[in-house]
């Protein structure tokens, strides 16, 4: 319990009690699951023997596929063999159709923004069709470590915005698991890394994979991960060097630019194979239809030029957001099956002046990363040695008067973070007020995006400029937004998690997962009771374990009876009600009963934190 | 949590601080009390460990940076600078007005890397002079002009930021 981690820190279950928790690394081409065992993080392999799961889901007539054999179907069946479905997540259906003609699917419009893919099963969201990618692993998972995971750390591309992370998050719900914690993709990598290589001081993380890329500079200490700066571009990875190579096709064979689906994933997979072996040769050569072709690698180094300088662009930029300069640089780590490359080698190399890192598989850095993480997490190893903290990728804020952006959280800010912004009225009498929450770094907000909406209603009629309106931006451990805004006269307040713009509304996400429950509905109140069961016996236990702990210390004999009249209440309450509601209103009173004590305990942990350090310099 | 940003870190309110060893206690604090330690608590918990990460991460920015660390010391004391109102410091304006100018025209990265090692120093010396003055009650006209000055420069050097950005694409 945490509670007993602030008292003891550095104990560690008893093995008995370790907690089965994986690692995934979800990716555009490839996802993985990891877990630690003995002490060794390392990659679950299925039944097959395999660690790379294809990101490939097949809806068939008669089920569903996942995998190397989804992956194969692609070219014969394109519209129910989706592929690359991570280049879809948090996105609307404008910015799809900016990446267009690569992408061979039937979409449709859902009930929000989210596009859905027409496959012969129904429209799937990409939420849905990553779920399906999630449960394989997950499936995986409990066979090969023998029972039900407690959860899951699940990565993401540092670069991806806040509608993205939800997205994933979401996708894991519906694929019924846990997410403990989503983790930066180079977070994981570093972390992998510098364990591995007992590495210190300041590492730059390069990863370019199947559909995205990300750069960050960290800094490492002594077990804590310190993310400096990140940088990046979601809608970049291999995927855009097979493109390029598809589009030099084309245009060499003089073809027609208006294919087919099923040419376009042969077209593609074609110029994938040549991207691959022009890492060990010189040349390959290369047919569509009748025209026939060589692509020498000094052609092909040409064509992805113009990438890789984005990449590296990227990279100075996170490097003068960290205020790191290049020769500081320690250590440079290549991850992401696009490092095989020889020019990204090559060009990374000559602009950090030194031969990047290759020797950990770039494939697997990151699911080993996450499965260290979800180890931390699940209370089966001391959190003490090991701490990653990590910052938003991109600047949040407001819409304010006249279209601008006004930034409330810069990009490279460390989370968890809070801010808040204070606004007034512009009208007499105005009784609502529109916030409009944005990502980006533009200024106006036409280039930024559109996270949510939201109205604060109910404000008393007040001359303008009278009513004070404070917003305030709240970002967590995973990199998501929870927007709150309270006009301070009247204490009226509106909040939102935000998601609505390009999420999954949660509708949708409750008929998804009806849909995707076999036993669903049947016993709906059994399991919500049995779900306040659990959150009671959790919060008996804690506050039991505390009470023992810092009892006498902390609270006054008034306190400490009112405590033990609340858990009395709610011990009655867990042995005789049935109802949900009624167990979960005696859960709430003992929660607010013992806030306070709950707030004296963390900060008495905090203050402990600094004991033994100059106890006279500690304020008066 | 009513405790200044200082008492925290378990410091007493200084200007001049030592960065290795603020960036140490940051992270002993920091393991305290991220929420990756209470991952398998109650939502309360979570929850309070997020607003007290969230609060330790903001005492840090300010701390770390000498004209917020400044203007904060200034606050601390009890005095709200009003930024915006009229600046009575022509000489400082002036110099500015230059300094802005001469950014305009820059053109070139290693131009520009030459104009933040000034701009680097200008602020060395402002600094210098802030923490000779701060706690001086006469002085506090004074302090409160350096505090101005540091955040112009700081602004300047969000700029120059900006400006190689640009120069790079």
């Amino acid at each position: 319990m945490a509670l007993l981690q602030i008292a003891e820190p550095g104990q560690s279950p008893k093995p008995h009690e370790r907690r089965l928790a994986v690692g995934i690394d979800l990716g555009t081409t490839n996802s993985l699951v990891a877990s630690v065992r003995s002490g060794v993080a390392e990659p679950l392999k299925d039944a097959q023997g395999e660690v790379i799961l294809p990101s490939a889901v097949h809806y068939r007539e008669a089920d569903v596929v996942v995998g190397r054999a989804a992956k194969a179907a692609a070219i014969e069946d394109p519209l129910n063999a989706i592929v690359s479905v991570k280049r879809l997540m948090g996105r609307g259906l404008s910015d799809i159709h900016q990446l267009g003609e690569q992408l061979p699917y039937a979409f449709v419009q859902g009930d929000s923004q989210m596009p859905y893919l027409q496959t012969r099963q129904g429209a799937k969201s990409p939420v849905e069709v990553s779920a399906e990618i999630l449960k394989s692993l997950r499936a995986r998972g409990e066979a090969a470590l023998g029972g039900d995971l407690v959860g899951a750390v699940i990565t993401v591309p540092a670069y991806f915005d806040d509608a993205q992370r939800q997205a994933t998050k979401d996708a894991a719900r519906l694929a019924g698991i846990n997410v403990l914690r989503l983790l930066n993709e180079p977070t994981a990598a570093a972390v992998a890394y510098g364990l591995d290589k007992q590495a210190e001081g300041v590492v730059a993380i390069y990863d370019l994979g199947g559909g995205t890329f990300d750069v960050s500079i960290l800094r490492l200490t002594r077990g804590v991960f310190e993310v400096l700066a990140t940088g990046g571009d979601s809608a970049l990875g291999g995927d855009d060097l097979d493109l390029a190579i598809a589009h030099w096709v084309l245009a060499q064979a003089q073809a027609s630019t208006d294919l087919t689906p099923s040419q376009q994933r042969e077209l593609l997979a074609q110029a994938c194979a040549a991207k691959e072996a022009l890492s060990q040769v010189s040349s390959v050569t290369m047919s569509y239809g009748a025209w026939q072709g060589v692509l020498t690698r000094e052609q092909f180094v040409e064509l992805i030029d113009p990438l890789v300088e984005r990449t590296l662009k990227a990279c100075r930029r996170a490097l003068r957001d960290a205020q790191v300069e290049i020769e500081e640089v320690d250590a440079v780590v290549m991850v992401g099956g696009s490092t095989r490359v020889p020019r990204v080698r090559e060009s990374v190399g000559r602009l950090f002046a030194r031969e990047p890192m290759t020797d950990i598989d770039p494939d697997q850095v990151v699911a080993i990363g996450a499965a260290i993480q979800a180890d931390v997490l699940a209370g089966n190893r001391s959190g003490d040695d090991l701490l990653l903290l990590d910052v938003i990728p991109l600047s949040l804020g407001l819409e304010t008067m006249g279209g601008l952006m006004e930034k409330v959280i810069n990009r490279n800010t460390t989370i968890p973070s809070a801010r808040a912004q204070e606004f007034t009225t512009y009208k007499d009498g105005q009784t609502a007020m529109l916030i409009h929450v944005l990502q980006g770094e533009r200024e106006l907000i036409k280039d930024c995006r559109s996270l949510a909406r939201f109205e604060l209603r109910g404000i008393p009629p007040m001359p303008a400029g009278a009513a004070k309106i404070r917003v305030t931006f709240q970002v967590d451990a995973d990199g998501l937004l929870n927007v709150t805004a309270q006009e301070l006269n009247s204490g009226v307040e509106a909040s939102i998690q935000v998601k609505p713009s390009y999420g999954l509304s949660d509708d949708e996400i409750a008929r998804m997962l009806t849909e995707s429950m076999q036993h669903a509905g049947a016993d709906k109140d059994a399991r919500a009771l049995a779900e306040e069961q659990v959150e009671a016996d959790r919060l008996l236990e804690a506050v039991q374990v505390a009470l023992a702990a810092d009892g006498l210390a902390l609270l006054s004999e008034g306190e400490r009876r009112d405590i033990d009249e609340a858990i009395a209440k709610l011990i009655t309450v867990r042995g005789a009600s049935q109802s949900p509601a009624e167990l979960s209103a005696a859960v709430k009173y003992l929660t607010e009963v013992t806030d306070e004590f709950a707030a004296r305990r963390m900060d008495a942990g905090i203050r402990a934190a600094l004991a033994g350090r100059n106890l006279q310099e500690i304020e008066e | 949590m009513s405790e200044c940003h200082f008492g925290l870190f378990g410091l007493k309110p200084a200007f001049e601080l030592d960065l290795t060893e603020l960036a140490s206690r940051y992270r002993e604090l920091a393991r305290a009390m991220h929420p990756d330690r209470f991952a398998d608590a109650d939502a309360r918990e979570q929850r309070l460990a997020i607003e007290r990460s969230a609060n330790l991460n903001d005492a840090y920015q300010v701390l770390k940076n000498p004209a917020q660390r400044a203007l904060y010391l200034l606050r601390l004391e009890g005095h709200e600078l009003p930024l915006e109102a009229t600046v009575k410091d022509p000489e400082f304006l002036m110099q500015q007005m230059l300094l802005r100018e001469e950014l305009e025209e820059l053109d070139r990265l290693d131009a520009v890397a030459a104009f933040k090692q000034r701009l680097k120093q200008a602020q060395a010396q402002q600094e210098g002079q802030f923490a000779a003055c701060w706690q001086v009650p006469e002085q506090r006209e004074e302090a409160e002009r350096l505090v101005r000055r540091l955040q112009f420069l700081d602004k300047l050097a969000r700029e120059v930021r900006q400006l190689e950005e640009r120069l790079d694409d």
